[in-house]
Order: C-alpha cells, then structure tokens, then sequence
C-alpha cells in the first residue's frame, strides 16, 4: 500500500528522474573535507530561514531600524536566539567559504572539465562577501555606519566614477533613507535571488562533473574527457567509488553538523552580536568591522601610506581577476601536491597571513586614543612627589594617547618601561620641545610650561627604571 | 527569407524590445541620486562666533538638508579651529583614508583615527599611518556672528 502511494507520487510529481540525477548516483569517493560545499549549502539555508523570519519585524529606515533589531533581540520570543544564529551562521559561511576556496586551489578544483563550476564559484564568492557585508550594516548601529562610510571611501576611489558610485550607492550625498532602503534591498532580494540561482547552477556542475577524485590527484590528466573515462571508472569501481546517497550525504552532513554545532554553541554562548549605539554621525565612537574582516583592515594598517589607499581598490578587483583567470592559467596536467608545490605554498602563506593580521588588528596596536587615565605604577615602586605630578601631567599632555608604560596603555609609541637604551635628561627634555623632522609626535614648545616639563621628564626618567615585565 | 530564420529573428527581436522597455526605466529608477544631483554651493550655519574661543579646537554640528523622509542622521560631527580673531578652520570629522571618525585629542593637539593607525596634527596634516593628504576643510564663512559652512565644498566621502 505504502510502496503503491510512494511510486504514485513520485511519478505524478516527477520525483523518480530527480531523484536518480540528484541522490542516486555512483561518485567516486571522497573524504570528509569534502563536506565543505554541503557546509556552505546547509548555512545559506539557516541564513535564508532565519534571515525570513527577522524581516517580518526588521524595519528598513533609519528611523526603526535599530530600534526593531533591539526588538526583535530583547522582545520576540526566541528573537535573540534567531538573529543569534543569523550572525553566526553568517561569520561561519565566511569562514567556511575561504575554507572552501582554499581546498579547491589545493586539489586543483578549477581545472578542466571544472572551469564552469570554479567561475560560478567566483561569483558566489563575492557575492556572499557582499552579504556578509550588508548585513551587518542593516543593524544601523555604529559600526554600520561607519563601515558603510569605510566602503564608500573604498568606491569613491575608482577612477572618473569613484564620486557618482558613492551617491549611487548612497542614494543620495549624505546617509539617510534611502541608503537603507537600498540596502535593505541589495540584502534579502538582489543578492538572495541571484545567490539562489546561482547556487543550483554551482551545484547542478558538481553533479554533471563530479568533485576532484582521489585518482585524479594521484596521476597526469591531459584531456578533459580522459579526466571524465577516469572518474567514470572510479565511480563504477567498489572500491574507488560508492553511492551518493546515503554515503556521500552522511559524510558531508557530518561536516555540516559539527559546523552547526558551533553555531549553535556560539549562540548559546556569546548571543547575536551585541548592539553598538545607533548610528549617529556627531557623538565620538571608535568603530571596528566585523571580525570575519579585521585582516583587511590590519592589512592596510600594515601598508605603507603610498600603497595602501589604492590597494583597497585593486585588491579585490585583481583577486577577481586572477581567479577568473586561474583555470586558464594553469593547465598543467597536474592537481595534487606532486607536481604542484605552488598551491600549498600560497594557501599557506594566506592562511598563516589571515590569521596574524586578524589578530593584530584586534589588538590594533598604531591606534592613538585620548585616555584621561596616567598610566599605572608597578607594584612596590614608589614615586617622588615631582615624578607623580610628571605622571599626572604624562596623562593630561596626551602622551599616554601614544606612549604605554610597561605595557600599559595604547602602544602607538615607544614603552619607556621596557625601553632598551635608557635615555638622558637633556635628550628627554629636547625631544619632547621638538621632536626631530619625520617623526609623527607634535613639539611642545610654547605650550608646556618648564616646570611641567621637567616633572614629565621627571616621570620618564623614573619609568626607565621601571622593573621590567618578562 | 526562410520561414525559420524570420521566426528567429523575431523572437529576438521582440525579447530584447521587451527586456529593454522594462530593464532602460529600471535601470534608470537605480541611477536616479546620480542623475538627479544638485551641485552648487550649500551653506549651513554652524553656530555663533562667539562660541568658537580663539586658539581653540571647538567641536561643532552641521544640519545637513536632505530631501527624504527620515528624521535621524541629519547632524553630522566637525572640528572648528579658529585659530585667530579672523581665522577660522572647518575640520570634517572623516579620517582622509577611509573616513573613520577621528577624535581630538586636546593633550597632545593631534587627531587620531580608530582605524588603521591615522595621526593629524592640530592643522589637519598627516603625520603617521595610511592617511595621504590632510583633513578636508570645509569653506567657511561669518555672517551676521554666525559661521557658516559651505557643505557641498568637500567630496561627498569628506
Ligand atoms: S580610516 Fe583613518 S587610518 Fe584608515
């Protein structure tokens, strides 16, 4: 009875041929990093469900917009725990997708028969850069509008055009209505939509052609149907090959699920991403991007001032051009590490390079800050009156806005307490009256009077001896 | 002509009309803050004089008159030195390298950005970091005690 209703529908509804092109098939095998893909797959579905479900409240003007995020995170039942997910799933989709991007150079995934899959595969990765980006302006706070003002200065930079993008972009000179609503817009209809479509496409090439096979990695292939008679072999063979469903789907699905499991974890956990104040172009705000780009933003800290502001436009724009162009470029019939040392090499380096500039620009260590507080003194020193005033005075003439003391402090400057070579008197006192030509620190004189600058001499003096930390 | 080629061609033919007399006033609709940009000068009040101490960096808002429906952001953030009786320097508060807001720091009489390490000093000049050119200054002017800026004398990311 069961069995007669199962054939019924499946033939009424054409069921039957999709499931023999989709589920049941024979690939060759693959291992379990190859679940990256349905990772990816799997999060744009937790990020379309539970994006849906927060534009029934998100208001898309700069009048609500925070406001209904607040709403939906401190009022809706569960609000929190949806726009949790959404920005966790979110920050992992940009993970998963460099992992992604990375394991396909390394296996030589953009090469013959594949070139269509790996352009599709460009496309989807700036677009979901794009939405990464987005979304995180839709929350109106602080780092939205700033980060929006950030790209902006990005996209004025472009030659003859930079300006007209910027207002069409904008919608306008200055950020107001209709630059959400624009926004709103690029991110839960233009972008999804052509997300969408090219998702299927993407996936309807892997199916058509196969993901990279162990076979294929281990030995020269020249032509693209030599590579299609080897990859037909393993998928037939017993060994070399096994069902799609359920084999390759559990595998896959195990990789999905763990990178759930972080999600959810991070949800639990940390909760959706905190609420910075609304944005607001007067008040004073020391705004940060999302963590997924804190090494773009290291990178141009990194660079030098004659690079850096064309770089961020010529970065991406080459990126896209040389992966564009990577399957055409290397044709070599190679696409494991055997003969090909480069991608290893290069991964590598990206990789190692990612994570450090993250990490130094979470620690932002060339930002100067105002901060009314004198640095600390070390336990058990004890100061003379005049080196106290000095310390005071250190504060209030902005010297700690640069220099840390023992490691206290911005660290934009040098550390007088763990300085090497201890510096005089004489040299002190002239060097902050005029600090010599090229070095980025304002002269004092005429403003500092000789009794504050002695006792900030004073102070310096003192924190030389500062015992050091190890 | 064959029958075949003229189905062809039609069937073209009237697809691309048809995209096009829908995708031109689309297209059109997106692009409409381009093509519809005022130039010309725009000034705006930033306050008396009387409020901008001499030898002072003094912080100041601008209303900026914009023709949508929203209410919020229509103030946006300035630094005013006037650094003598006449003279008076209109600082826009956005970092020259990708306009971060920077911050006054009276001790020191520099300006930082959050960003990537960018320095000014108390004349808007770079002095460390990505930054290139100085800060942008807006023009400014003194009518009846009251300063007045010219909002549209900068580049729109300034
Ligand atoms: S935005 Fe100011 S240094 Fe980059």
């Amino acid at each position: 009875m069961a069995k007669r209703w199962r054939t019924w529908i499946s033939d009424r509804f054409g069921l039957r041929r999709v499931y023999e092109g989709t589920l049941n098939r024979r690939v060759a095998k693959s291992s379990w990093y190859y679940g990256d893909g349905a990772t990816l797959t799997f999060l744009l579905g937790v990020l379309v469900v539970t994006g849906m479900f927060m534009s029934l409240t998100y208001t898309p003007s700069p009048d609500g917009a925070y406001e209904s995020i607040r709403f939906i995170t401190e009022k809706q039942v569960l609000g929190w725990f949806v726009r949790g997910l959404h920005y966790w799933a979110a920050g992992m989709m940009v993970v998963m997708l460099f992992f992604h991007l990375f394991r396909q150079i390394l296996v030589g995934g953009y090469k013959f028969p594949r070139e269509g899959t790996w352009l599709i595969g460009v496309i989807l990765f700036f677009a979901i850069i794009l939405m990464s980006f987005t979304g995180y302006l839709l929350r109106w706070d602080e780092r939205s509008i700033y980060a929006l003002k950030v790209a902006q200065h990005m996209f004025s930079r472009l030659p003859w055009i930079g300006e007209s993008v910027v207002v069409f972009i904008q919608g306008g000179t200055e950020p107001g209505a209709t630059t959400l609503t624009r926004l709103y817009a690029v991110h839960v209809i233009f972008v999804p939509v052509l997300l969408g479509l090219f998702v299927i496409w993407h996936i309807y090439l892997v199916i058509i052609h196969g993901v990279t096979s162990q076979e294929e990695r281990n030995q020269p292939i020249y032509t693209a149907s030599q590579q299609r008679q080897l990859y037909r072999a393993q998928a037939r063979s017993r060994e070399k090959g096994e069902n799609f469903f359920p084999m390759t789907v559990f595998k896959s699905g195990l990789m999905a699920t763990i990178v759930f499991a972080i999600v959810l974890t991070l949800t639990l956990t940390l909760g959706p991403q905190r609420l910075y104040p609304e944005a607001d172009l007067t008040t004073i705000s020391r705004p940060i991007e999302e963590w997924w780009f804190y090494w773009y933003s290291g990178l141009i800290a990194l660079l030098p001032n004659t690079i850096a502001p064309w770089f961020v436009v010529i970065f991406p724009i080459v990126l896209f051009i040389i992966l564009i162009l990577l399957p055409f470029i290397d044709r070599s019939p190679w696409r494991g590490f055997k003969k090909r040392l480069w991608p290893p090499i290069v991964v590598g380096i990206c990789v190692i390079g990612i994570l450090y500039l993250t990490d130094l620009r979470r620690r932002s260590p060339w930002t100067g800050w105002p901060d009314s507080e004198p640095p600390p003194v070390p336990a058990g020193v004890v100061l003379s009156p005049e080196a106290e005033q000095g310390r005071q005075l250190f504060a209030q003439y902005g010297c700690n806005s640069c220099h840390p003391i023992s490691g206290h402090g911005r660290k934009v400057a040098v550390d007088f307490g763990q300085i090497e070579r201890r510096l005089s008197q004489d040299y002190i006192r002239d060097y902050i009256l005029q600090p010599p030509e090229g070095i980025a620190m304002p002269g004092y004189r005429g403003r500092m009077s000789a009794q504050d600058l002695e006792r900030i001499v004073e102070f310096v003096l003192v924190a030389q001896t500062f015992p050091r930390s190890q | 002509m064959e029958r075949r080629t003229f189905l062809q061609i039609a069937i073209a033919t009237g697809g691309l009309v048809t995209a096009a007399i829908v995708a031109i006033p689309v297209i059109g609709t997106a692009l409409s803050p381009v093509l519809r940009r005022e130039s010309g000068e725009l000034w705006q009040p930033i306050g008396a004089l009387e409020n901008f101490p001499i030898g002072q960096m003094t912080r100041a808002n601008v209303t900026v008159p914009r023709d949508d429906w929203s209410q919020t952001l229509r103030e946006k953030g300035l630094y005013v030195l006037r650094s003598s009786n006449a003279e008076l320097i209109v600082f826009s508060r956005n970092c020259t390298d990708l306009s971060c807001p920077i911050v006054w720091d009276e001790g020191s009489n520099c300006f930082f950005c959050p960003c990537h390490g960018g320095i000014f000093s108390r004349q808007g000049d770079p002095m460390k970091g990505p930054p290139k050119r100085a800060l942008y200054r807006y023009a400014a002017r003194v009518r009846n005690d009251t300063v007045e800026i010219d909002l549209r004398s900068v580049p729109p990311m300034a």
